[in-house]
């Protein structure tokens, strides 16, 4: 059945809930109205108020209570509306999800996802894009996936894992972006990059919307002789180094692109990485895309203008390509 | 044995633990002053139900429970044998023994973590599943003012959480005392808000606030539902071991170590005819067996290595 990407999500949440009466879920807005940009869209009819929980607004208290819930036998899934209320929950994420299975010596786990909306967002509001910030704190798994089945995937992982996933869900991808998902699908590692294009010539790692718009510019640059080759990162913790050393040894070149802004954002980690340990492989300075360092503007042609886009891209790969 | 005669065996151990506790680690937080508040909160539930005792004062909630004496004594001195192997704060205990960990040194996050524990046990009967386990958490007076004081007890109202919030109120907040962050009179007046019941009661009379408390446990036990209950308690010392307390009157000092709680409990226990030599007895074994744990543990190695668990971040 083809899906977009957030009826991936939902498919794959449903499909975890059948088979496993732990698991529910807790978050605004997610029973009759179906979730904010529909994504728990039929889940209160099938499973009911006990497993689809609306909760007040309160984000430190719907995350820790899920972490307790955890601790205790259960696998909730929290559902933080939009990426710009995470700071919200911040100390829950980062001081008591984060710490609990290695501060008790392994005796007790955290299996909670906590699931949140990054990128642009519905009618320009809730845009923000704030990934980076938790690949820093051991403990923690971060996932954000591009594609319709690849989310789903993802999401069957994430619901099975025994520790605490942040699972960051892109807007620009969630009507977007769609594929064939089947109803009956395998759980993905968490941890793996994919290569969604091969190419010779440069290899463009991206993460949500900019893996899309990394596609667009590979096939633009095919008239210009230019092969490009897209990594879609998948997984910034644990993240998959070896996937995008090996495309490096091939072509020598690399662009980071992500939505989120350039500084600290995790193409400075990636480039670390990179320089750390695959030097060696390139001819060609790094190169990242990101956004500029203002506040997200509101106005329709300044986010557009904002958000990299394709041609940032493009012009990347030149840079790197002309050294 | 009688209620009263049994707390005091437990408080007498909280001092004598707590005072060796400060002497070998100059970051403990002393309980002194509050042992009447902490016993008296934790005492006379079962072993299944959780706990989630405030920072100052976990250790005898945890011994109540049949925790090791030597293990959390370990957790002190920095040994192989503490339960979190030298990585959570020195104060935190094992899981096993149904406990909400320290895994965080900030205040307040823990509320929502016991109030989850909460919610796992209602989402069990809510599925029809037989489960009357309750949570009982505390936290401090100065905790009463973070955010997740009123968001945790807000949701556990609204889903009638089988649960007890219990307020350890010492009336100071390290250096600050209670009048430079609390403007209304009782915390537990703030319980009208949520729609759950709320009790002040005396925190240096351990009978009197164990009667309030598990008469909250019962109304958690049967579905009834969250209370909020603060126990008007004074810390003796300071906020720390190495803490003079120098901003705080000696005449202030003074008036509350003349209610001390184990001197009252000692003076109802002698009025109900138990002898000067029993009452010394407890005392002096309470003092006897943390010396020889203490003894005891500091012959064993120091936590190395092997306990930093690079490997061991993820569960698999």
């Amino acid at each position: 059945m083809r899906r977009t990407y957030v009826e991936a999500i939902v498919a794959a949440i449903a499909a975890e809930m059948r088979s496993d009466d732990r698991v529910f879920m807790i978050g605004q807005d997610i029973g009759r109205f179906g979730g904010p940009m529909s994504g728990s869209k039929g889940l209160f009819e099938e499973f009911g108020p006990r497993r689809i929980r609306e909760a007040p607004i309160s984000e430190s208290a719907m995350v820790g209570s899920a972490i307790g819930a955890a601790m205790y036998g259960q696998r909730p899934i929290v559902e933080i509306s939009f990426g710009e209320f995470l700071p919200l929950a911040m100390s829950q994420i980062v001081l008591q999800a984060a710490n609990v299975h290695y501060m008790t010596a392994g005796e007790a786990s955290v299996p909670v996802v906590i699931r949140s909306r990054l990128g642009d967002g519905p009618y320009r509001g809730h845009p923000q894009s704030y990934e980076a910030w938790f690949p820093h704190v051991p403990g923690l798994k971060v996932v954000m996936p591009a594609m319709a089945r690849d989310a789903g995937r993802l999401m069957r992982a994430a619901i099975r894992d025994p520790n605490p996933v942040l699972f960051l869900e892109n807007m620009q991808c969630y009507h977007a972006v769609r594929e064939e998902v089947p109803d009956e699908d395998d759980p993905l590692p968490i941890g793996t990059a994919r290569v969604v294009r091969e190419g010779g010539s440069v290899t463009v790692v991206a993460t949500g919307w900019l893996v899309h718009r990394a596609l667009a510019a590979a096939e633009r640059l095919v008239s210009d002789g230019i092969s490009v080759e897209v990594i879609d990162v998948r997984c910034l913790a644990p993240l998959d180094l070896a996937t995008i050393v090996r495309s490096l040894r091939k072509t020598s070149h690399l662009v980071i692109a992500h939505e989120a802004w350039k500084v600290g954002g995790f193409g400075a980690e990636i480039s670390a990485q990179i320089a750390e340990t695959a030097l060696d492989a390139l001819d060609a300075p790094i190169a990242r895309v990101g956004a500029p360092g203002i506040p997200v503007p509101s106005a329709r042609p300044l986010r557009e203008r904002f958000i990299p886009n394709e041609d940032d891209v493009i012009a990347a790969i030149h840079k790197v390509m002309a050294y | 044995m009688p209620r009263l005669l049994t707390m005091y065996r437990w408080m007498w151990l909280a001092r004598a633990l707590e005072r060796a506790c400060a002497e070998s680690n100059p970051r403990w937080f002393p309980i002194e002053g509050e042992e009447a508040a902490v016993v008296g909160t934790f005492y006379g539930l079962r072993p299944e139900d959780v706990i989630a005792p405030h920072y100052r004062g976990p250790f005898v909630t945890y011994l109540m429970r049949g925790v090791e004496l030597d293990r959390l004594v370990g957790q002190v001195l920095g040994k192989v044998n503490g339960y979190t192997r030298g990585r959570a704060a020195a104060f935190s205990g094992p899981v096993g023994f149904n406990l909400i960990p320290w895994v965080a040194a900030d205040l307040g996050t823990s509320l929502s973590v016991a109030t989850g524990a909460a919610l796992s046990i209602a989402y069990r009967r809510e599925s029809g599943q037989a489960d009357d386990r309750v949570v009982v958490v505390s936290f401090g007076d100065g905790t009463a003012n973070r955010g997740d004081f009123h968001e945790a007890i807000n949701l556990a109202a609204v889903w009638k959480l089988p649960i007890v919030y219990v307020c350890q109120n010492n009336q100071w907040a390290i250096s600050q005392p209670l009048n430079s962050y609390i403007a209304g009179p009782l915390i537990a007046e703030r319980a009208a808000g949520y729609g759950i019941p709320g009790t002040s009661t005396d925190g240096n009379d351990p009978v009197a606030l164990n009667d309030v408390v598990l008469a909250a446990v019962t109304r958690a036990r049967t579905g009834e539902g969250p209370s909020l209950i603060e126990a008007r308690t004074y810390r003796l010392t300071g906020h720390w071991a190495e803490d003079v307390a120098s901003y705080r009157s000696p005449d202030e000092v003074a008036i509350w170590q003349q209610r001390d709680p184990l001197a009252l409990a000692r003076g109802r226990l002698q009025e109900t005819g138990h002898s000067e030599a029993e009452l010394n007895e407890i005392e002096r074994t309470a003092v006897a067996d943390v010396a020889e744990a203490f003894r005891r543990v500091r012959e064993l190695p120091d936590v190395g290595d092997a306990e930093l668990g690079l490997d061991e971040v993820y569960a698999v």
